[in-house]
């Protein structure tokens, strides 16, 4: 036992020490700014160009490494998104005749357009099919480019205008070079915002688990857009830039082998990380120019290095260190101990005699295809109670959670809750109604820490609060201030705050549940679903999760709870709902039902009824027979 | 009237060379859930062998297509065997991985063929039939014969022998499959070859009619995919429709928009997509939380 938990112990030690990194970081921030403020200097005219050149790139990565690795889309229109900036810029200068910079600022819109289009696909299909929409999209992109006249038939737009800058010649490289400089310290430091706050923890959790997202109040769909438009401003910015610099596009700057390219330095920089991304941009694009000799050698290269790291080293080199670190971790020896504190119980609310009914399902009828998973289920539960739904496995309970919480849509019949009419509202909308639900098989977010957890579930704004980020700034900080108060006061209330940052996936089993109650208890819900909260608990556990479960109902919240613990079930519920094969076929306390022949007859059989409708008083189904 | 029967012609003959590429997409995706983005660069590869074996080995066509389809099932398994530790994993990162192959195989075949690319001679030199005033090239009947047989092939292999039941359990469920003791990793790299094998052999039966070169798997890859994808990902007939409708699309598309054809392709396809995300002959699949 105890040499389990040493691992852990080691973990939960290191995140108490204080966080040394934090104290560096701007010193490390200026050493680089003066480090990029002063690089010109060191460079020969062509370096300064090639160098003019990665930046491009790099900010293009930013924006892919938004899309890809922190919202989880693939998208293969990247290198198109910066096609369209740059196109936009090269016909409304030479064709139209317009400045450059009003030109850049509608090249960039055109851009973000371009993103929300071909993100269009996005609200209907992901991963894979996504992949090739995306892809097949950007081809049709530069079909268009290579054709049409208003983009030069296929030789290209030459004659753009030098980007005006006061009395500054944006002709010479090392002077546009801080120019881009600006745009990119802009750029990502955005994106770093993004990342690290609301916005991006949403993005995150969407791409780890987009269900369980949902259901904690995040609009999945508009989520999605969000990130294909920040990708198409950063290609559009991207495009911008590029049009200034080289004052010349053609077709094959956006084809799909340098779309190839931007996903090796995304991947191999680590997708999941912006400053990865960058690196990943500047260092393929520095070897690229060492080989431009040997161009087919260097794409041998770099497809070779993208095949070994999504085998040997999926973060990319951006995990690296974190890797090195969880490997010298574990010859360290660790000290203390860490084992999941104690709940405090929630002040209990005032009791209200008058409660009414909280939820009320009326004949609810749930086919899939031919096959009938509830039939004419009705059900009652009223505000304050803790209500148990039992029944042997595929009787339907899950798919009656699934109807309640917004998944699925009922074939027929109605849900409300306080006498609001909720069926076929999407489970986003639900959250901010005050529903919320655990998972069976246990639904957190692979990638997020257990504080990163509960913020993303504390966070109830919604998703037009994004607008923030661009006009009010500070607004986001500061209630990442408020959200991360409040996300301290959870993980102390449920004793979880020795795990704040570690990974719920590497945690023992019984944690990991923990965590997925405090989650959905974020939002402070008028209702809570639990599906098998204690399967996979041991003894204490579940004395705690009772313990727990009672005092989140004092605290005003209904709970309605799927269990086969039928022990558990009877020491926590006042009122049993049996189902059977997709029908209610008891009601009542939970000796009643247990007592009920019917119940008997669905647990063990016909004949286990018949000898207990003779033998009084009743066997309890303790445990389902599976 | 007959411009309209010769412009089907062609969709339908291109249509069979796409039902070949869907099927391998298809066989590897409904075997293990990943889609194979290097696909279209084997297909290139396999293109450039057989048209080796025939215009400078003077081999016969049948021999120069088998031969192709043995070194592709070959990449196919080093593929999969480097792929392995993700299967049933990290579906992102697998196709990642493919994408990364596909950069691989198209740098070696630069590096192996030059970059330039070659046109390859018509394998059958018989005079075209001519129907209803619409001319059909012999050889697109024997692309579309070879196309037919090998779906015929592919479908007997998956329903009526053991290891083709024992892939289809495997797509299935992967941990069921296991238990009952088939061996997983095996099937998969099967499929993985049989996959190759069928983008070698549109690749061989693609070197007449296209011209050969190291970028050709671009577009036809996508296209196969659409096909794949529109039939229904991982349905077998699914992928034979796709492919013929993709055909027809692009063919009709490339006589009214001339060189916009590829615009309105995929720009049709992402709407389809779009519309009925499961393809024609896809089973809709319920979330299950």
């Amino acid at each position: 036992m105890t040499s389990d938990l040493q691992p852990l112990q080691r973990r939960a030690a290191v995140l108490r020490r204080p966080d040394l990194r934090r104290l560096g970081r701007p010193a490390g921030y200026l050493v680089l700014a003066v480090l990029a403020w002063l690089l010109p200097y060191g460079l020969g005219g062509y370096d300064m160009h090639v160098l003019d050149t990665a930046l491009v790139f790099a900010i293009l990565a930013i924006g892919q490494g938004l899309v890809m690795g922190i919202a989880g889309q693939i998208n293969l229109a990247q290198v198109a998104f910066m096609g369209v900036g740059a196109y936009t810029t090269a016909i409304l200068t030479t064709q139209e005749h317009m400045a450059f910079w009003p030109a850049a600022v509608l090249a960039v819109a055109a851009a973000a357009l371009m993103g929300l289009l071909i993100g269009l696909p996005a609200l209907r299909v992901q991963s894979h099919y996504l992949g090739i929409v995306t892809l097949g999209l950007s081809l049709a992109f530069l079909n268009w480019v290579t054709n049409a006249p208003l983009a030069g038939s296929g030789s290209g737009l030459s004659g753009i205008p030098v980007p005006p800058l006061g009395g500054v010649d944006l002709t010479n490289d090392y002077l546009y070079y801080y120019v881009e400089l600006l745009a990119f310290v802009a750029a990502l430091a955005f994106g770093l915002f993004v990342v690290r706050t609301r916005l991006g923890r949403r993005m995150r959790a969407m791409r780890d688990d987009s269900l369980a997202a949902g259901s904690l109040g995040a609009r999945i769909p508009v989520l999605r857009m969000t990130a294909f438009l920040l990708a198409g401003v950063y290609g559009g910015v991207a495009g911008v830039l590029y049009a200034g610099l080289i004052r010349f596009v053609a077709p094959e700057t956006f084809s799909i082998t340098e779309m190839f390219l931007l996903l090796a330095m995304v991947v191999i920089g680590g997708r999941q990380s912006l400053w990865g991304c960058v690196v990943g941009a500047l260092a393929l694009s520095a070897v690229q120019e060492e080989l431009t000799d040997l161009s087919t050698y260097a794409q041998l290269g770099y497809g070779a290095v993208v095949v070994l790291m999504v085998v040997f080293a999926p973060t990319g080199l951006a995990g690296v260190p974190h890797r090195l670190r969880t490997a010298l971790q574990r010859r360290a020896p660790g000290p203390e101990s860490a084992t999941v504190g104690p709940f405090r119980p929630y002040p209990p609310a005032e009791p209200r005699p008058d409660a009414g009914t909280l939820l009320q399902l009326d004949a609810i009828t749930m086919r899939f295809k031919g096959l009938v998973a509830l039939s004419e289920v009705s059900l009652q539960v009223r505000a304050g109670e803790i209500r148990g739904v039992v029944g042997p496995n595929g009787s339907g309970k899950t798919t009656l959670f699934n109807i309640i919480s917004g998944l699925y849509r009922a074939s027929a019949g109605t849900v409300a809750l306080q006498g609001r009419q909720i069926g076929g509202m999407r489970p986003y909308r639900l959250a901010h109604l005050g529903l919320a639900r655990t998972f069976q098989n246990l639904r957190l977010f692979r990638r997020l820490t257990v504080r990163e957890h509960l913020l993303a579930a504390l966070d109830r704004s919604p998703t037009r609060w994004a607008w923030r980020y661009v006009l009010w700034p500070v607004g986001v900080w500061r209630g990442e201030r408020d959200l991360g108060r409040q996300a301290d006061a959870l993980l102390d209330r449920f004793g979880l705050a020795a795990f704040a940052g570690a990974i719920p996936y590497a945690l023992p089993y019984g944690i990991q549940r923990r965590v997925e109650l405090a989650r959905a208890m974020a939002g402070s819900p008028q209702l809570l679903l639990l599906d098998e909260p204690a399967a996979g608990l041991n003894g204490t556990e579940k004395a705690q999760l009772v313990e727990i479960v009672k005092s989140i109902r004092d605290s005003g919240t209904t709970v309605v709870i799927i269990e086969h613990d039928m022990g558990l079930v009877m020491s926590l519920c006042e009122q049993v709902t049996v189902l059977a094969a997709g029908r209610v076929i008891a009601h009542g306390s939970p000796a009643q039902v247990a007592a009920d022949p019917q119940v008997i007859e669905a647990y063990l059989g016909r004949a286990a009824a018949d000898r207990a409708g003779q033998e009084q008083p009743v066997t309890t189904p303790s445990e389902e027979p599976s | 009237m007959q411009v309209f029967l010769q412009t089907l012609v062609g969709g339908l003959s291109l249509g069979a060379v796409y039902a070949l590429v869907a099927l391998g997409f298809a066989l590897v995706y409904r075997t293990m859930g990943l889609v194979n983005f290097a696909h279209a660069d084997v297909l290139m590869v396999g293109a450039y062998v057989a048209s080796t074996f025939t215009m400078t080995e003077h081999l016969p066509f049948a021999a120069a297509a088998a031969a192709a389809i043995v070194v592709t099932a070959l990449i196919g398994l080093v593929i999969e065997r480097m792929l392995r530790p993700l299967e049933g994993k990290d579906f992102d990162l697998m196709l990642i991985g493919t994408i990364g192959f596909g950069i691989v195989l198209e740098a070696l075949a630069t590096l192996v063929w030059g970059a330039t690319g070659r046109a390859v001679p018509s394998p059958v030199q018989t005079a075209p039939l001519h129907l209803l005033g619409a001319s059909i090239p012999s050889y697109d009947l024997v692309v579309t014969a070879v196309a037919l047989v090998a779906m015929v092939a592919l479908s007997l292999f998956l329903e009526r022998t053991r290891r083709g039941v024992a892939m289809q359990a495997v797509a299935m469920d992967y941990d069921a499959a296991t238990a009952v003791g088939i061996n997983v990793g095996r099937s998969n790299a099967i499929a993985f070859a049989i996959g190759a094998g069928l983008a070698a052999l549109a690749g061989a039966l693609v070197g007449p009619l296209l011209y050969v070169s190291p970028t050709m798997g671009g577009s036809i890859g996508i296209d196969g995919f659409a096909a794949a994808i529109l039939g229904g990902f991982g349905s077998i007939p699914g992928a034979v429709v796709g492919g013929v409708v993709i055909g027809l699309i692009s063919s009709f598309s490339a006589g009214h928009f001339h060189g916009y054809s590829d615009l309105v392709t995929f720009t049709v396809f992402a709407v389809l997509v779009m519309i009925r995300p499961t393809g024609l002959f896809g089973e809709r699949t319920v979330v299950r939380a």
